[in-house]
Parts: structure tokens; sequence; C-alpha cells
């Protein structure tokens, strides 16, 4: 009776193991080996329980031109390109689902006036504890005005997309508030 | 299996042994056999005290542990963040083989292990998450979270495992439905909270007086109340009065089938019976039977149809319960409070077929009035002073919803008082002659 416990204590910690561990290999995999694309941003600043600090984003690129809505809460697949800039938008919507480095996966959301809304599979930045007012603060004021300079880099490798940097003035986010912090007292 | 041990009654027999002695009762070698006997099993059972303190313990340190994480320190590489998202968990299993192998046989070891593991899982998977920007809401992460705890319950034998498992399941339910527009998957709680049920049907036959039972039986009541009106509320077909008398009415009938004669009602009975008496007042509310008008079955997704199928259930299993034993001459419970579902499912088929809200909510109201008398009568057969005023409770309370009714007429409002004011007066009346017998 007592192996049998033991037994299925081990099963159940491999399980308790392999989860975030498969979590962590997959991104690991999709960081490494991904495309790299840039999206154009625009935040704010909840806080999660649990989970520390986050930003949810929101893209421009998130609105698509369509002539007819697609099915809301039907995973559909967005096929990437990049604008004259270099920043990522999508060239357009499809239903077939296809695995490579310039596809990702989106739920399509609102259709009005020949513009179908999607949101991206990447709408939490999370930020250290310290940095997320200062951050979401910036990034208020930077992204209302609507510059290039504001962008999160994403890498996306077999239909796999990981957020990886939030960049402000081409510098990493934690790099750039560092920056601009007073000095310490 | 064996009883519990009651704690109680031993510390008062071993303070009586010096006077029977004296008086001749039993002899000096009686009682010192007895001395032995009562302290051989007291060294025996788990102290309640360390329990609590290393379920506490472990918790306070597992808390530590995710606010460190949810610091989120940024000084630090993916991989080595995520390296010690590891540490905590690893730490758990090396404690729990441990166990197993070496403490299997106390209750703080077990439930200290169980609760380090199970918060050790929900650091790593959180930590993971932040560390490597892996998406996901909230739900996703508890439903994860619970599925992996849940085999820690019945491995380590743990009342605070499962506890915390109940309450995750409740936590998952409510984020789930009513912090954001309801979503599919929400019947998902119902697999969640059967799959801790056996362990608690293992507590219930060790015994129904010990705090575990208590402590695990108010859990999965309440926890069952918000996923019962997370599930009525998702499948929109008006049937949250019939799921709801139905639901207090299975665990009252349950928790009366495991009551023992010699011992005072159970807390499953208990919280049974509570439920049923607030549903009663709430569905003598003649709103409460205003029903949609546009509920068709062919129109409804299928989803939608299995929770209607799912609330259901509960009203269809009271009933059958409460038949059974009624066949069988074993009515240990209360008739008026047993029929609830029954009497819920005649005023949504008056409210459905007559079209009337009002003559539901009357014959919602002339049953509260019975269950109270009902109540009171018990109590007075049983002596049982709280029981009695329990149903008096009932009546007052039905009167008083009646008082801040503005939707039934003043005459209504009258002729209700009087009934009210007269059954008062029988209930009393019977009390106290019952008394003067006695």
């Amino acid at each position: 009776m007592k192996r049998i416990g033991v037994v299925i204590f081990a099963l159940v910690a491999l399980a308790q193991l392999s989860v975030p561990g498969w979590a962590a290999w997959m991104r690991t995999q999709t960081l490494q080996k991904g495309k790299l694309w840039k999206f154009r941003i625009a935040p704010v600043d909840p806080i999660d329980a649990v989970r520390g600090r986050y930003i949810t984003l929101s893209f421009p690129a998130e609105q698509v031109p369509r002539s007819e809505p697609m099915h809301l809460e039907t995973p559909a697949f967005a096929y990437l390109k990049e604008d004259s800039r270099g920043f990522a938008e999508i060239d357009h919507l499809s239903t077939t689902e296809e695995l490579n480095d310039s596809v990702i996966k989106v739920m399509p959301q609102g259709w009005w006036n020949n513009v179908q809304r999607v949101k991206f599979p990447f709408e939490r930045l999370w930020l250290p504890e310290d940095l997320a007012p200062a951050a979401d603060r910036v990034y208020g004021q930077s992204s209302r005005q609507q510059k290039d300079n504001v962008y999160v880099t994403v890498r996306v490798h077999n239909g796999d997309a990981a957020l990886d940097q939030l960049f402000i003035d081409d510098q990493p986010l934690a790099q750039y508030l560092r920056g601009q912090r007073p000095p310490e007292r | 299996m064996a009883d519990p041990i009651n704690h109680r009654a031993i510390r008062w027999l071993r303070a009586q042994l010096p006077e029977l002695v004296a008086g001749g009762v039993i002899t000096a070698d009686n009682a010192s056999a007895i001395e032995r006997h009562y302290a051989a099993v007291q060294s025996r059972s788990p102290n309640f005290g360390f329990v609590i303190l290393a379920g506490i313990g472990s918790t306070l340190v597992g808390a530590g542990i995710i606010l460190l994480i949810a610091h989120n320190w940024d000084e630090l590489s993916r991989p080595i963040r995520c390296a010690l998202a590891f540490l905590p968990l690893f730490g758990a299993i090396a404690l729990g083989f441990f166990v197993l192998l070496r403490r299997n046989d106390s209750v703080p070891w077990r439930e200290a292990a169980a609760i380090f593991d199970v918060v050790a899982v929900g650091t790593a998977i959180s930590l993971v998450s932040q560390t490597y920007q892996i998406q996901g809401s909230f739900a996703d992460f508890m439903r994860i979270w619970l599925l992996l705890s849940i085999p820690i319950v019945y491995l380590f034998r743990t009342n605070f495992g499962a506890l915390a498992y109940i309450i995750g399941t409740t936590v998952w339910v409510i984020n789930k439905s009513f912090w954001s527009s309801v979503q599919p998957g929400e019947a998902f709680f119902w697999l969640f909270l059967l799959l801790v049920i056996p362990y608690y049907a293992i507590i219930a036959r060790k015994g129904t007086s010990g705090w575990a039972f208590r402590t695990l039986s108010l859990a999965l009541v309440v926890a069952g109340a918000f996923g019962l009106g997370a599930t009525v509320d998702f499948a929109r077909t008006d049937v949250g009065a019939v799921a709801f008398a139905g639901f207090f009415a299975l665990f009252y009938l349950i928790g009366m089938l495991w009551q023992k004669k010699s011992e005072s009602l159970n807390a499953l009975a208990l919280l049974g019976g509570l439920g049923i008496a607030v549903t009663a007042i709430v569905l003598s509310f003649e709103s409460m039977w205003r029903l949609r008008s546009d509920v068709f079955w062919s129109q409804l997704g299928i989803e939608q149809q299995m929770a209607t199928l799912m609330a259901l259930l509960f009203p269809t299993a009271a009933i059958l319960l409460a038949g059974y034993s009624f066949r069988r001459g074993r009515t240990f419970y209360s008739i008026a409070a047993a029929s609830i579902p029954f009497v819920a499912v005649c005023a949504r088929l008056i409210a459905f077929l007559a079209g009337s809200s009002s003559w539901a909510a009357l014959l919602f109201n002339l049953y509260t009035l019975i269950l109270g008398i009902e109540l009171i009568v018990r109590g007075i057969r049983a002596e049982s002073i709280a029981r009695a005023n329990f149903g008096l409770l009932v009546i007052a309370a039905l009167a008083f919803a009646r008082f801040f009714d503005s939707d039934l007429s003043f005459m209504a409002r009258g002729v209700g008082f009087i009934v009210v004011g007269a059954a008062f007066l029988m209930a009393n009346l019977l009390f106290f002659r019952q008394r003067k017998q006695a």
C-alpha cells in the first residue's frame, strides 16, 4: 500500500514538474529560433493579485481592413508582414491553420466599417514590481504621441508567439527607466 | 471503522475516576486500567494544535515564497529565474517522498508536506509564466493548479489540502463567471468539485462530529452554492429556484442519513436545513417567479442545455433520495424540509403554465409557513428548544419579508399577517403545553 502511494506520488511529481518545465522549454525554443517582429503598442496598468504586475498591451496592428466579419470566438490565423518602417502588421487573416514563423493565432473580435478587430495571443507584459508604475507613466506619454520609439519585440516560431522585450527609444524598458530614475537617496 | 476519539468525554471520565473509586462503584484496579487505556489512546491520536501549527507554518512559508517571486527580480537572467522557480517544487517533492516513506503516520507531517507541495506547484507555474511572458487568464492558471493539486489531497490524506482545493474551485468559478461575462466551460466546476467528494465521504465515514467534517461541509456547501449560481446564470432557463431548492434539500437529506441518534445535528444537515429555510423565504417573493418570456429549449446552445440539466440533477437526486427513504419507511428527516424541491417544481409549473408569478409565490408562502410549523413541532418532540426556535424564526422571517413586500395588496398582507399571528399563538400554546406535561 505504501509502495503504491510512493509510485503515484512519483507520477504526480513528474506531472507537477513537467507542466511548468514544458512551458519553459517551448518558450526557450521560440525565443532562440523564432523570427523577430516589432509591434507598436498602447498600454494600461491593472494589478494581478497573484502574478505580480503587468502592463496590458494593445496594438494598432490588431485592426485589419476586411470586407466581411469573421466568426467570433473561433481562432483565426494572422499572416504577418513588415511595413515600410520595419514594424509588423497583418497582411491578411485566414481560418486555415498554418504553422510557420510569420503566422500567429488570433481571436476575432468585433467588425465595424470594413475593419476587423482581432486579439493577439500576447496582451500582458510582466514587469518587475518596482518598475511597473514608472513604466506605465512613461508609456502612456510615449504611446499617446504615436511615435515609432515605443514597441515590443515578439519572436514567432512555428505559430508560437513569445513576447520578448519592450523598447523605448530603442532601449529595453528596464535600461531606459534606470536612465530616467532620480539618483538613489 | 473506529469512531473518532471524543477527547472531552475522556477528560471527563478520567476526572470522575477518583469519585467512582471512593463511591465503591469500581475498584482502584479498574480505575488504573481505565486510566492506562485512555492514556494509550490519547498518545496515539494526533495533537490538533500541532496539526494547525504545521498547516499555518507551511502556508506562511508558501505565501512568503509567492511574495518573493511576485517581486520578479529583473537583475537575473531568464534561465536563472526559471531555475529558481523550480527550487521550492524540488524541495516540496523531496519532502513529500520523505513523509510518505518515513512519516506516513504523522498527521502534522502529512499536512505540512501537502500544503508545501501545493503552494510550490502554483509558485513554479506562475513564476515560469512571468519569466517567459506566457499568456493565459487567471482561470486557466487556477484550473491547471487545481488539477495538479487534487492527487496530493488523497496521497497525503490532508484536510487542509482538501479545504484549499475546495476554496480554489470556488475562486475559479467566481473568476470564470462573475467577474467577466459568463464564459463557456464553467460547467467544469462540477467536475473539479466531484474530484474531492470521495475524500469528503472518507472523512464523513470517520465521524460527523470532528472539525474536519464541519469545515469541509461548510466549504463544500458554499462552493456548491457559488457554482450553482454560476450554472443557472449561464443556463438562462429560469431553473434557479428549483435548482437551489434541490441543492439544499440534497445536502440536508444526506446529512440526516449520516446523522447518529446520540449526537447533536451534524454540520451537513444543519447547513442544508439553514439553506432550505433561506431558499424558502427568498422564493416567497413574487419577483422570483417572473420568468423570461423568450426561452425556447431548441434555441439554447448545447452548453446551456447541459447547464440546465446539471442544475436539475440536484432536485432530481433530492426527490429520489427522499422518496427512496420514505418507501423504506425511514423518514428520519423533516418531511416539509425534504419536500422543498417538489414544491419548487410545482411553483415553477404554475408560473410557467398559468403565467402567474403571484400564485407561485403564494404557494411558497404557504409552504414556508408549513415548514416553520413542522420545524417547531419536531423541535418540541425532540425537546430541542434550538430547533423549535428555528421554526419560529422561519415564520418570523416570512412575516418580516411580507411586511416589506410592496407587491402584495394591503388586503393580502392583512390576511397573511393574521394567519402568521394565529400560527405563532398556536405553536407557542403547543410548546408550553408539552413542556408542562414533561
